[in-house]
């Protein structure tokens, strides 16, 4: 990451992206007390989410003493755990509580009375894998689907990437992943229907992967590449590209070195925002495919009414996206020289 | 022996997949389902791969606690060994206990223990050992409702080999009581090992991991041969993934699948649906204490409104058998000879007229969406009934509202039960004046009498006559209206043989199931 916070000249035809000169001790302080402050606003926006999910759960109906419980436990049982759970106490201070042990990394005990830490430690990584090769995917496809339809626009493949794109976009994740089992599992045979787990916690063969990555990817293939196709089209009519399509510049370089860089801003953006909705997704779609993630935990914890929990996996999910947001942050700055 | 929501918590709804699939059954109509099973000699070997519902969030390794998952609850089943187990006829069946006799008062039971019985690790099972397990159950916060009647200090063992239970009251039906809760572990197992100790059971754990395991024959098991080399149990946490599984040829059996899965499996040839009938009742409940159906008169009218083959048929997807309003139809013991109940609107309305009941009112019906048909129940109920001239508008409450607030305090709402093997469970659990889940606030003086008559009646005979009188008044006049018993349906891949086809505990006896393969 040598190169990019100090990449100025957007215009340099010639050289490589990035460059390789020394660093500017000045960008990098900037760039440090802008990614502090960023963090600093994206924390407080975290914590003032999560009072939200206590709040809410505390709306619900029932609370976790009555939701764990058998049905014909007494009342007299029920108050001892609910006191055990420490229900009876209000729930700022049950908040304040859980929120003085997220620094060090505790996320408090379940109401079943498991850490809620270990309770996502096997599931959170695997759903981050769905996510990540979700994105991954969608990142490829997307981008290529984009520049195809962009190469000639107006033309047939232009119409139908953006006809098929609009239409995709739309399609709920659990429609797709339906329709991809009952095609590529129980008609065709190509592919597992759901996700078995080995003993080790994690799907137990890579095609396993193949169906929910794609269910997820689909939607959001659809909207980056609308995404990336009007980036492009924006950028195109920018003064700099006719400017070398006029200097005689070959195609595909007036594309690599000016338009692509140009649209990344934007690209970077759409696909920061897809993961929010990719983690989102992968909740309705890990229960299709049962995948061993977060999706199930948060279900079950939901139906329990299990704030500890529920707020466990929006701590983690909300630094997950923060994480992107801000590297999708960086990118634009990089990529628009700085002047952001 | 208590029932909880462990059955039934994920019922699926019939969206998505099922509709979908069952239209890519391809072809063949003529359904020739029951493989040749007769001609077959059950062969060794194989790895076994059962599906069954589960929440990840709720996994639990405690054979004694409240295992609100099916996977965890077939997984301890198959570890560990109960003192009995759900058989046919009788419907208490030897395991760990071979024998049992009582005193003649019925209040002291002594149970023997198997022959050869050991403990995984190689250790006899001692009486010791069982007295712990039957203690430490007991003392859990809903001990008392799974061994009532028991108080911890009267669990005694003597010698090495018996075991002896006494009861405050006599109770004819004690055996019953220690079927598939009892499990059985090594006197003081920690907590802490609960999740890797040995048990006496026809499968020993190999691994678990977040509520999948894999579990190998134990060849030294006292129960007869166990023919399957290994079963490996897989958690699902929606019924209709578990069928895409089983349809995909991933899984070998899904457990409790449901009706949706059922249609959706009907048309496909290399698909076994098996059946357990009697598994589930959803009873509607009419409170009997106070309020407005109180009078016997207009809860007969209700039972006459009903057209109980419609509704088995659009609520049960027809997977299931027309009730009479007699809760415990898998009971041997049930009585087949009381008349069934059909619908009678002319009489229902006269009823009504004579009962002076306010038809300008509209009464709720509560109801939730636990598990799959019972809102559905409610719904087509109060259809029918408005043509004897009822008003009812079904109201669906969110699960823990509705156990916390309408349970055993509304009106007129639904409910469900997942153990039909015997009508004294639901005497005593939910019929006898001072039962702690009457459902109904029902209390009669001649049910009581005759609930105390058949504990305290040694002879079966005997015991079998008033039992007949107990369920003659419980069809007459107690607040349930059971219009129909649902069936307890796997899905099975072609090859597997020997499923358990007992309703309720009965699905987790898979000792006995082989791969024709």
């Amino acid at each position: 990451m040598a190169g990019p916070l100090t990449r100025t000249a957007r215009y340099d035809r010639g050289g490589p992206a990035g460059g390789t000169g020394p660093r500017p001790v000045p960008a990098l302080s900037r760039a440090v007390r802008y990614v502090s402050g960023v963090l600093a606003r994206r924390a407080l926006l975290l914590a003032v989410l999560l009072a939200f999910v206590f709040a809410a759960v505390e709306l619900l109906p029932g609370d976790a003493a009555t939701a764990t419980s058998e049905r014909g436990e007494s009342a007299a049982d029920l108050a001892a755990r609910r006191h055990l759970l420490g229900l009876d106490r209000p729930v700022l201070e049950r908040f304040g509580q859980w929120m003085t042990g997220l620094p060090t990394g505790d996320l408090g005990t379940s109401a079943r009375g498991e850490p809620v830490a270990d309770l996502l430690s096997r599931p959170f990584p695997n759903t981050l894998l769905l996510g990540g090769l979700a994105l991954l995917v969608t990142l490829v496809v997307s981008l290529a689907l984009g520049c195809w339809a962009s190469a000639r626009p107006g033309g047939a493949v232009d119409r139908a990437v953006s006809g098929g794109a609009t239409a995709v976009l739309a399609l709920p994740e659990f429609v797709v992943a339906v329709a991809l089992v009952l095609v590529f599992a129980l008609w065709t045979d190509w592919l597992p229907a759901v996700t078995l787990t080995d003993a080790d916690g994690s799907p137990a063969s890579w095609e396993m992967l193949v169906l929910p990555t794609l269910a997820l990817a689909v939607p959001q293939i659809g909207w980056n590449t609308r995404i990336v196709r009007a980036a492009l089209a924006d950028e195109s009519k920018a003064p700099h590209i006719e400017t070398a399509v006029l200097d005689g510049l070959p195609r595909h370089r007036i594309f690599t070195h000016h338009l692509l860089p140009g649209a990344l801003p934007t690209i970077a953006a759409g696909l920061a925002t897809s993961t929010g909705m990719l983690l989102g997704g992968a909740v309705v779609v890990e229960t299709v495919f049962n995948y061993p993630g977060i999706g199930s935990v948060l279900a079950g914890a939901v139906t329990d009414r299990d704030s500890p929990v529920i707020a466990g996996v929006v701590a983690v999910t909300g630094v997950v996206i923060t994480g992107v947001l801000l590297l999708a942050d960086l990118v634009r700055t990089w990529a628009s020289g700085g002047r952001t | 022996m208590n029932v909880n929501r462990r059955q039934v918590l994920w019922a699926g709804g019939g969206i998505g997949a099922a509709a979908l699939l069952a239209a890519c059954g391809g072809g063949d109509e003529s359904s020739s389902k029951s493989p040749s099973e007769k001609n077959e000699k059950p062969r060794k070997g194989g790895t076994l791969r059962v599906g069954a519902l589960g929440r990840a969030s709720a996994v639990t390794r405690d054979p004694h606690g409240t295992q609100t998952n099916e996977s965890d609850y077939l997984i301890i089943s198959l570890v560990h060994d109960t003192l009995t187990v759900p058989g046919a006829r009788p419907n208490t069946a030897p395991r760990l206990a071979a024998s049992w006799t009582p005193s003649d008062d019925l209040k002291t039971w002594r149970f023997t223990l198997a022959e050869g019985a050991t403990f995984h690790d190689g250790t006899p099972v001692t009486a010791e050992d069982v007295v712990w397990s039957l203690k430490r159950l007991r003392n859990t916060p809903s001990g008392a409702s799974r061994l009532p009647g028991i108080k911890p200090g009267n669990i005694k063992a003597e010698g090495t080999g018996t075991v002896v239970l006494v009861s405050d009251y006599p109770n004819a039906e004690l055996p019953q009581l220690t079927r598939l809760t009892t499990f059985v572990l090594k006197k003081d197992t920690a907590d802490k090992d609960l999740g890797k100790a040995p048990g006496t059971g026809p499968f020993k754990l190999d691994w678990f991991r977040s509520g999948n395991a894999r579990l190998v024959r134990n060849e030294d098991w006292y129960g007869g041969d166990v023919l399957l080399d290994a079963i490996e149990v897989k958690i699902f946490e929606s019924p209709q993934a578990m069928a895409n599984a089983l349809l995909a040829g991933q899984i070998d059996v899904a457990s409790n699948v449901g009706a949706v899965a059922a249609r959706t499996a009907e048309r496909r040839e290399d698909v076994q649906v098996v059946r357990r009938p009697n598994d589930m009742a959803m009873p509607i409940v009419m409170r009997t204490a106070d309020g407005p159906f109180a009078d016997p008169k207009v809860r007969e009218a209700l039972r006459l409104a009903v057209d109980r083959e419609a509704m088995v048929k659009q609520v049960l997807s027809g997977y299931g058998t027309v009730g009479n309003d007699i809760l415990g139809t898998g009971d041997p013991a049930y009585a087949k000879d009381i008349a069934q109940r059909t619908r009678d609107l002319a009489r229902a309305k006269s009823l009504l007229d004579e009962a002076g009941f306010d038809l300008s009112r509209t009464y709720e019906l509560l109801t939730t969406e636990d598990i799959s048909g019972l809102a559905e129940s409610a719904t087509l109920f109060a259809s029918q009934v408005r043509e004897a001239g009822i008003k009812v508008k079904v109201v669906k409450q969110e699960s823990a509202t509705f156990w916390d607030r309408t349970w055993l305090k509304g009106d007129l709402y639904t409910t469900y039960w997942g153990t039909n093997d015997s009508v004294v469970f639901f005497a005593s659990k939910t019929m006898v004046s001072d039962s702690g889940q009457n459902e109904a606030g029902w209390k009669n003086t001649a049910f009581d009498a005759a609930y105390r008559k058949a504990m305290g009646t040694k002879d079966t005979a005997e015991r079998a006559k008033v039992l007949r009188e107990l369920q003659r008044i419980e069809h007459d006049e107690s607040g349930y209206l059971l219009w129909g018993m649902a069936d307890g349906i796997d899905l099975a891949a072609a090859a597997v043989r020997g499923l358990p086809t007992l309703p309720g505990y009965g699905r987790v006896q898979l000792q006995s199931a082989w791969l024709a393969r």
